[in-house]
């Protein structure tokens, strides 16, 4: 079996002139383990290389790929690439970025977590069902309860120059309760991720997922109303895969983003920060090097409100002219495609108030702990969206009181990011967006 | 893809510790997608998937291994590894492997494969240009076309061995509209189990044209007002409506696991009495239709409500023999790196025998909804969403103003309690559904229906 450097260097050297060629291998081992009723419920254990050759030629584009190529196989992916860039379009923007000097992050794998065995995964997995369903007597069963973990290794190297590899250990642990009260069932969920499953702190995880699952029983339909909403880090990680739609540069090339005409003005109120920073070595999404070899960076979007600039890839930089640069956000789904846009840790910078005092801060109004509908409800060109909400209200002293269900929160996006009245301290990662509590002055509460 | 000696031999290692039923999945499937956008081919992207997973399961216990690799040494790896779920030590059998042959319900006339790049590029063209031709105000038009040829083999330790392959195709329009500081997008994307004469009956010009129009249309759009109300859903939205709120909470999965509101409620009236509602994977060429399942299972018609009662839920091999009952060939699988899981297939409601016009004239005031983004629900409290991306309001009877950022939020059973009108037209929706961390091709279809009253989420207060 061939090195992910010499599948790699196999496409470099089947380029032919007057063209230039990158490849893109990685290699995967996950092994992922639920358990439910006492026993074991699913293991998988995951296996997967595959390389991704792009073409440019005559400033066209083409790419192909293969799962678990040959050499041979890599070399013709390169031919599939180059026929399918002859039926593309030119755009003088199709260029591959020239080699960077990168700094390495060997902090991202540690081997101790890629060694952990099988039987310590199972003897978690069946802990963390048992003690989740030991909590609370009203949470005697789990819908999902599975510890995880993966060892990844990318290869990337271009006839412009490139040639970097890295690799990486992750392990997370998911808690999905069910509680049960009368004819009523609430679920809670809980997740965490690190750098291996040696890394976590599980019995938090089963915790939360249990108390979040509890508070929500006996919960009733609000009224329709105008109030101060506190989104905690559940809720509000769930708009910012939104806001990373509408910060995309391709995006905003191509007329698909409200904030295009933007930049420089206050979209968002003061307490608004927002940073992409790929090098933050304890975040979920960090990598020393984008999807086409160019070094992370740390791009802040927003800064006290203010609209800075957006996220780019060789191509959209290059397309935006004016001296735009890469910041290292050209993203992969895979070796299966080509790069586009994305984030690495993508988060809103944490404020200096507790939870507690930016609940003091909303009496009358809702907290805010799940949304629901958000890839249908939220639309990143128009910054409109509706999206279902569960939740508790927060009685005038800042208490939590009675549960909430069955209602919407909508909104603009400029409008949410004009309420931000107070962000906490309570800064959370979930995969490679993290995000504080935040409370913003009023949205549009739908229920009764 | 697999021989078959060798496939037993992976099935017996599989079977080393015992387990009720081993199974070895095996894929290969060549995709090809081109992308068109701001008016020009960005990209084309081909691609070679294959691999093989090997599962093997007892009781609701299973252990998966995959491998995108096919040679003899990896399948035992694989094998090797799957059986390290179970704890038994007495090594199971493995019976002669017999072919099972299907009707062939997704036949292609007219292979993909055969069709040069050079023409697919040109229907996307065509989609962008007739997009353009509806108003100025088209601002930005995406233009995606995709096509797959899936081959898979099943083999399974009491002797299925299920050949089938599965054409894919779809089109998409995706349209943004600009008129000063508003904008506005639009969607339309058909897709099927086909060849490429599945674009005879849907031709690119329309699917430009559609999804322009929506987003032309929204412009005019005032915001959604909230509160409860009547809605009317359009045919062919009801069906995801139902996909959502009551298809998800119908998998055998979630009701095992007490984790649906519809568990224990077979033989009850949980619907309107006007509700009739199937999950179909035997439809000639639909987006969720298939010969056999990806267990090896043949497909099923599965009744889920006859006049609102209650029939059954869907079922999978492990779920099915849980609970004492037959599988209906609904587990599903991603690609041969998932485990299958439950799914849904095509899931419709069937149609009534009320004029769909009359079910609007008979609307005093409410929302009209004609396109939707999809929705989300839970199936243990049986809250959903469903987002809508093209709605009117309803005002004495008649479509009025569209309306923007509506969504539709309730509980599975109140709302199919309250819907009061089915109507006598039927269209179908093609979407992806995602569970579990797989996404699936789910079809969807129903008539004109009315819900007397559910929460409709806005900015208008």
């Amino acid at each position: 079996m061939s090195e992910l450097r010499d599948l790699v260097q196999a496409a470099l050297g089947a380029a032919t002139d007057g063209e230039q060629v990158e490849a893109y291998a990685e290699e995967e081992r996950r092994t992922e383990v639920s358990a439910l009723r006492g026993e074991v419920e699913g293991m998988t254990f995951a296996e997967s290389r595959g390389v991704g050759v792009r073409v440019i030629r005559d400033e066209r584009l083409g790419y192909a790929w293969a799962a678990d190529p040959t050499e041979d196989e890599v070399r013709a992916a390169v031919a599939t690439a180059r026929a399918n860039a002859a039926l593309a379009e030119p755009d003088a923007s199709n260029v591959l970025p020239g080699a960077a000097a990168v700094e390495p992050m060997p902090e991202l794998y540690r081997a101790e977590s890629a060694s952990i065995s099988a039987d310590d995964k199972v003897r978690m997995a069946l802990d963390l069902e048992r003690y989740t369903v030991s909590r609370d007597p009203r949470v005697t069963k789990v819908d999902l309860a599975q510890v995880g973990d993966e060892v990844s290794r990318v290869a990337i190297a271009s006839t412009a120059g490139v040639d970097q590899s890295y690799e990486r250990t992750d392990g997370w642990v998911v808690a999905v309760t069910l509680a049960v009260e009368g004819d009523e069932t609430q679920v809670g969920f809980s997740f965490t991720i690190a750098r291996g499953l040696d890394q976590l702190a599980w019995e938090p995880i089963a915790d939360e997922a249990v108390d979040r699952a509890v508070q929500m029983l006996g919960a009733a339909k609000p009224e329709t109303a105008k109030v101060p909403v506190i989104l905690d880090p559940f809720a509000a990680s769930s708009f910012l895969g939104v806001l990373a739609g509408a910060l995309n540069a391709d995006n905003v090339l191509k007329g698909r983003s409200l904030f295009a005409d933007m930049v420089g003005q206050e979209v968002g109120a003061p307490a608004f920060t927002l940073i992409d920073d790929g090098r933050r070595a304890d975040g979920p999404g960090a990598c020393p090097f984008d999807g086409e070899g160019v070094p992370s960076g740390r791009t802040e979007l927003f800064t006290g409100g203010v609209l800075n600039g957006f996220l780019h890839s060789t191509y959209t930089a290059r397309r935006a002219g004016g001296g735009q640069r890469s910041t290292g956000n050209a993203k992969r789904g895979g070796y299966k495609s080509a790069p586009g846009v994305g984030t690495s840790n993508f988060f809103v910078e944490a404020g200096e108030r507790s939870f507690d005092g930016l609940r003091a801060d909303a009496g009358g109004g809702v907290l805010i702990m799940d949304v629901s509908g958000v890839h249908s409800g939220a639309n990143p060109i128009s910054g409109e969206f509706s999206v279902g909400a569960t939740g508790r209200r927060i009685d005038a002293d800042g208490s939590l009181g009675e549960p909430l269900r069955e209602m919407t929160i909508a909104s603009t996006l400029p409008e949410m990011l004009q309420g931000v009245r107070a962000v906490g301290s309570d800064l959370r990662f979930f995969s490679s967006v993290g995000t504080p509590s935040i409370l913003i002055g009023e949205m549009t509460l739908a229920g009764v | 893809m697999l021989d078959r000696d060798l496939a037993s031999e992976v099935l017996i290692a599989a079977r080393r510790k015992g387990g009720d039923v081993a199974e070895v999945f095996v894929e290969e499937r060549s995709s090809t997608s081109i992308r068109l956008d701001d008016g020009r081919v960005e990209e084309l992207t081909t691609g070679l998937d294959r691999g093989a997973g090997v599962r093997v399961f007892q009781g609701t216990t299973y252990g998966y291994a995959y491998a995108n690799r096919l040679d003899r040494d990896s399948l035992l790896e694989a094998a090797a590894a799957a059986s390290a779920a179970l704890a038994g030590d007495a090594p199971g059998a493995v019976v002669d492997l017999t072919d099972r042959t299907g009707p062939g319900t997704n036949r292609a006339e007219r292979a993909a494969s055969e069709v040069d790049a050079a023409t697919k590029v040109g229907w996307l063209r065509t989609v962008d240009e007739a997009a353009r031709a509806v108003s100025p105000e088209v601002a930005q038009v995406t233009g995606i076309y995709f096509d797959s040829m899936q081959r898979r083999l099943i083999a399974t330790s009491d002797g299925r061995w299920v050949q089938e392959d599965r054409p894919r195709i779809r089109l998409v329009a995706q349209v943004v509209a600009k008129r000063g500081d508003v904008i506005q997008t639009g969607w339309q994307g058909p897709a099927a189990c086909a060849g490429v004469e599945f674009l005879d009956t849907h031709p690119p010009e329309e699917t430009g044209r559609r999804g322009a129009e929506r987003a032309v249309a929204m412009l005019d759009s005032i915001p959604a007002p909230a509160g409860e109300m009547a809605v009317v859903v359009a045919n062919g939205c009801g069906g995801v409506l139902f996909h959502e709120a009551v298809g998800h909470p119908l998998e055998a999965d979630a009701v095992d696991k007490e984790a649906s509101v519809y568990r224990g409620l077979i033989g009850e009236r949980c619907s309107s009495e006007l509700i009739n509602g199937v999950d179909d994977a035997t439809i000639p060429n639909g987006w969720g239709s298939y010969d056999f399942d990806d267990e090896g299972t043949p497909a099923e018609r599965t009744v889920l409500f006859t006049d609102g009662v209650l029939q059954g839920f869907l079922q999978d091999r492990m779920r099915a023999a849980r609970m004492g009952t037959a599988t209906t060939g609904n587990a599903r699988r991603e690609s041969y790196a998932h485990p299958p899981i439950v799914r849904m297939t095509n899931t419709n409601i069937l149609p009534g025998e009320t004029d769909p016009e009359a079910i609007v004239r008979d609307t005093a005031a409410g929302i009209y909804v004609t396109g939707l983004g999809g929705g989300q629900t839970n199936p243990a409290s049986g809250d959903f969403v469903f987002g809508v991306s093209e709605g009117y309001l309803i005002e004495h009877g008649e479509v009025t103003t569209p309306v923007r950022g509506a969504n539709l939020i309730g509980r599975a059973i109140d709302v199919m309690r309250s819907v009061d009108a089915v109507g006598s037209d039927f269209e179908t929706w093609e979407g992806v559904c995602g569970k579990d961390g797989q996404g699936a091709p789910v079809g969807s279809g129903s008539p004109t229906l009315r819900i007397g009253k559910i929460t409709v989420g806005g900015t208008g207060v």
